[in-house]
């Protein structure tokens, strides 16, 4: 029996075309009616995985046809590996870097910073034709690889199975070594045995425990970020600039600004105005990273805040959401719950800390441009101490008006599994808030069991 | 053959939790230590009465811990945890201070989390990953400063120099006396066994350190008197090394287990064994001096380095390896203890390139894997005993 595929309905074309263009970092444009085509004639054969209407991945059938931002970042992602390959080949320089962190400095040193995430989007992108199915496979074995090679215990193996066994072309793995991630700094040590020889390392060492309050702390982090941009300029053979540095964190600030602004606009209505995963693929725009383009990123999400102040305005409710929702904030690890079947169950997700964490911590624009970054970064809320990430935490979780909190923690995600507990400890006593700690397991399956505990949690709210 | 010193030890740990309780009755504090990093000289020196936070084996505590700290955190520190929970443990009972470090993210967290829900009054030293780096070590002499600051405010005192030197001139003094005693272990004829010598060492964590100087002279010289050369050479015995996660008090099931198989332990790299106590050079007299000296030791598995070639851990582990004699290596790996899984078929890969074979066992504390474990040493050890059988007949 063949697969039933998603098409997007030609109803909403006209209204698409007379949407913005996507502006990207080399100055090319690609208008609404190029992107028409590709979602409805090229991707659907070069990626039918993503088409398939499918529960584990998240039904696509849900997918806000009539939200042309929402087309826009679909399109971004199934382009990703073809405009990664091209940027290569034009003589771009790519990093591996860590999820949770801003990329000023990457940016500055007009370098490509690529999350784990989107380094297997990459690397998987290359081949086509692929079902889900095919694609889960391929996805488990290039993982097996990393953990034959590091540890089964492993969230974090740094891309090691794409950058070393998978060959891709990433130049430089330079993540900061973030206490979010447990794992991050053993991922990277372990390039250093892989048949990749040439990838160079470096560990941008972020201090931990109240260091935002320590001067000597910020200014260690302040020369870790200058060694970061050395390297960088190292392996693409120019020299970055102070100034470029100012343009990049202007830049990003206009990210930020615009991230946060776009996520208040949302949470100011009871109406929630996009689904979950819409509200989520929108705002995490706000880092700029996160299609490998951050002019790309920043012409999406400027089109997404004026879309989005509208619907508010208008009372819209955004596509496949019940009415009353019961409100979701989710935190713990970088990655989430399956959010149109959490829908289906009556839910909403209406925030996460992580990815939002460092979008809200501004750099300051005047001074020192290294220490001012530093300070930022050791700012971030998620990286605080217990008592202060919950004070943090819940005040998003005011802002946003959520009925239950869940803490998610990732297979293998030490740092974040420890401090589940005490977290979720507080924000209850604080609040009275329902909250819940979903353990993910080995390979992170979203299988049945996994979705009927959300779901008995969503159902209790 | 008994060496007489060694039982006095035994008693005088099994009267040290009182003595210690004594002690805080009389205005005494004790600190609490874990962390490869935590200087102890400055706590000794500050008039504190360091206790090392260090146990295992307890299957039923690390149940415990993970109802605080998850069960995705490594054994040892959900077992520290379930123990500050219970408050059973006489020494953890003790303890009026906490020092902790940064090495391991999880002994960080650990830190945390014991803050947190049994409001204890931790002081955390942080360690930066990047820890060769002359700006990292900048950065460590500011966060030393900044642990003795933080130590003097609950002493209710500065810390002087003289005081402090006298502190390491008694630590050095153990070091040193151990050293010496280690090589006993690894003797052909050896008339204290690595068993012995681990237990000796891990008692240095609870004992009071003048009185453990004295207690480790007595057993030097006892050894002395029973073994004049001790010559370590490789024999037909299958000489193991053990490497890897940590193997504190109360844990012995891998130990017992290679016994029983016939293995004999002759060597060690680990955080609860000799490795802390090498090449501890402290060049000046300074809480800067102190942690630096530590600092720049062989470097701990929970900080990365990226340069395979210059792995000082690594070349250690060669050196120890070559001293003891060994004829293959156990790693022994904590469920959930990041810093040596991802490095485990690294290092057997290195030491292959010598000719060492390795095997990992991976385990946690409850007993389930008891016998999984112990076919698998026996194996091992097999493999290894007509490895060097053949060596041996070749030689001859
Ligand atoms: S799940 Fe945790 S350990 Fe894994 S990448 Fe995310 S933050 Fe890091
Ligand atoms: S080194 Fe391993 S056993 Fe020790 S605290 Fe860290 S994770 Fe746990």
């Amino acid at each position: 029996m063949g697969k039933q595929l998603f098409r997007y309905s030609e109803d909403n074309k006209a209204k698409f075309l007379e949407s913005d263009n996507i502006t990207f970092n080399d100055g090319s444009v690609v208008t609404p009616e190029e992107i028409w085509d590709y979602l409805t004639v090229e991707g659907p054969v070069k990626y039918p995985g993503t088409y398939e209407i499918n529960l584990s991945q998240g039904n696509r059938d849900s997918r806000d046809e009539t939200l042309p931002t929402s087309l826009k970042t679909h399109y971004l992602s199934l382009t990703f590996s073809a405009r990664m390959e091209k940027a290569k080949k034009n003589g771009k320089t790519i990093a591996f870097i860590q999820g949770g962190q801003a990329v000023d400095p990457y940016t500055a040193a007009d370098t490509i910073a690529l999350r784990p995430f989107l380094v297997g989007q990459w690397y998987h992108g290359r081949e086509h034709g692929n079902d889900i199915y095919k694609s889960v496979l391929r996805r488990k074995q290039s993982k097996e690889t990393a953990f034959h090679d590091m540890s089964f215990e492993a969230c974090q193996t740094g891309g090691y199975e794409h950058v070393q066994v998978g060959d891709l072309p990433i130049d430089v793995v330079a993540p900061y070594t973030v206490l979010r991630c447990s794992d991050v700094s053993y991922g990277v040590e372990a390039h250093r045995h892989g048949p990749n020889k040439d990838v160079k390392l470096i560990n941008v060492d972020f201090p931990m425990r109240h260091q935002a309050d320590k001067p000597w702390a910020i200014e260690y982090f302040a020369r870790n970020l200058k060694k970061l941009v050395k390297t960088l300029d190292e392996a693409r053979g120019k020299k970055t600039t102070e100034d470029d540095l100012w343009r990049a964190i202007r830049l990003h600030n206009e990210g930020r600004r615009l991230g946060t602004e776009l996520a208040d606009l949302w949470w100011s209505t009871d109406i929630p105005p996009t689904n979950s995963d819409d509200r989520n693929s929108l705002v995490a725009l706000a880092n700029l990273d996160m299609h490998g383009d951050v002019q790309a990123s920043l012409s999406v999400l400027k089109e997404a805040k004026k879309i989005i102040a509208e619907r508010v305005k208008n009372g819209v409710k955004g596509h496949a959401v019940t009415d009353n929702p019961k409100r979701l904030f989710i935190l713990g690890s970088c990655v989430g719950i399956n959010e149109s079947r959490s829908e289906d169950a009556g839910a909403i997700v209406v925030g996460k800390d992580d990815q939002w964490s460092h979008c809200t911590s501004l750099v300051e624009e005047e001074g020192d441009p290294y220490y001012n970054l530093a300070k930022a970064t050791l700012e971030y809320p998620y990286e605080q101490s217990i008592e202060k990430r919950a004070q943090w935490t819940i005040e998003q979780i005011r802002k946003s008006r959520a009925d239950g909190v869940i803490f998610i923690h990732n297979w293998g995600c030490n740092t974040q599994a420890a401090v589940s507990r005490p977290i979720v400890d507080f924000i209850k006593r604080e609040t009275g808030i329902p909250t819940y700690i979903h353990e993910r397991d080995l390979h992170g399956l979203r299988d049945e069991q996994e979705q009927n505990r959300v779901n008995a949690f969503i159902e209790m709210l | 053959m008994s060496i007489q010193t060694l039982e006095i030890i035994r008693k005088r740990l099994e009267e040290r939790p009182e003595e210690l309780r004594q002690a805080r009755k009389n205005g005494h504090k004790v600190v609490g230590w874990t962390g490869y990093n935590v200087p102890e000289e400055i706590v000794h020196a500050l008039g504190f009465i360091p206790v090392r936070i260090a146990l295992g084996g307890d299957d039923r505590l690390v149940e415990v811990g993970a109802r605080y700290a998850s069960s995705k955190t490594c054994v040892f520190i959900r077992e520290i945890v379930g123990a500050f929970s219970e408050n059973k443990d006489p020494y953890i009972q003790q303890t009026d201070i906490l020092a902790f470090d940064a090495t391991c993210l999880q002994n960080y967290r650990a830190a945390e989390v014991i803050e947190y829900f049994f409001k204890k009054d931790v002081v955390v030293l942080a360690v930066p990953r990047n820890f060769a780096e002359d700006d990292a070590k900048t950065y460590f002499v500011h966060e030393a400063n900044e642990f003795t600051r933080l130590l003097e405010e609950r002493a209710g005192r500065l810390l002087d120099n003289a005081t402090l030197g006298e502190s390491v001139a008694l630590y050095n003094d153990i070091r040193k006396t151990l050293k010496s005693i280690y090589t006993f272990q690894a003797a052909r004829d050896n008339v204290i066994s690595w068993e012995e010598v681990y237990d000796l060492i891990q008692a240095g964590d609870l004992l009071d350190k003048k009185e453990y100087l004295s207690l480790l002279q007595q057993t030097l010289a006892e050894l002395t008197e029973l073994q004049h050369n001790p010559v370590i050479e490789a024999d037909c015995d299958s000489r193991i090394f053990i490497s890897g996660s940590l193997i504190p008090r109360g844990d012995r099931k891998l130990i017992s287990i290679i016994n029983l198989a016939g293995g004999r332990i002759v060597g060690d790299d680990l955080w609860s064994g000799i490795l802390p106590h090498l090449d501890l050079d402290i060049k000046e007299i300074s809480p800067a001096g102190v942690a630096l000296g530590y600092l720049n030791r062989t470097p701990h598995a929970a900080l990365p380095y990226l340069d395979l070639e210059s792995d000082r851990r690594l070349k250690k582990l060669h050196e120890l390896l070559s001293q003891s004699r060994a004829h293959g290596v156990i790693y022994h790996t904590l469920r959930y203890c990041d810093p040596f899984t991802f490095k485990a078929k690294e290092t057997k890969n290195v030491l292959a390139k010598s000719g060492i074979p390795l095997l990992e066992i991976h385990t946690e504390y409850a007993g389930s894997d008891y016998e999984a474990m112990k076919t698998r040493v026996e194996a091992f050890i097999e493999m290894i005993r007509i490895k060097s059988e053949l060596v041996e007949e070749e030689a001859a």
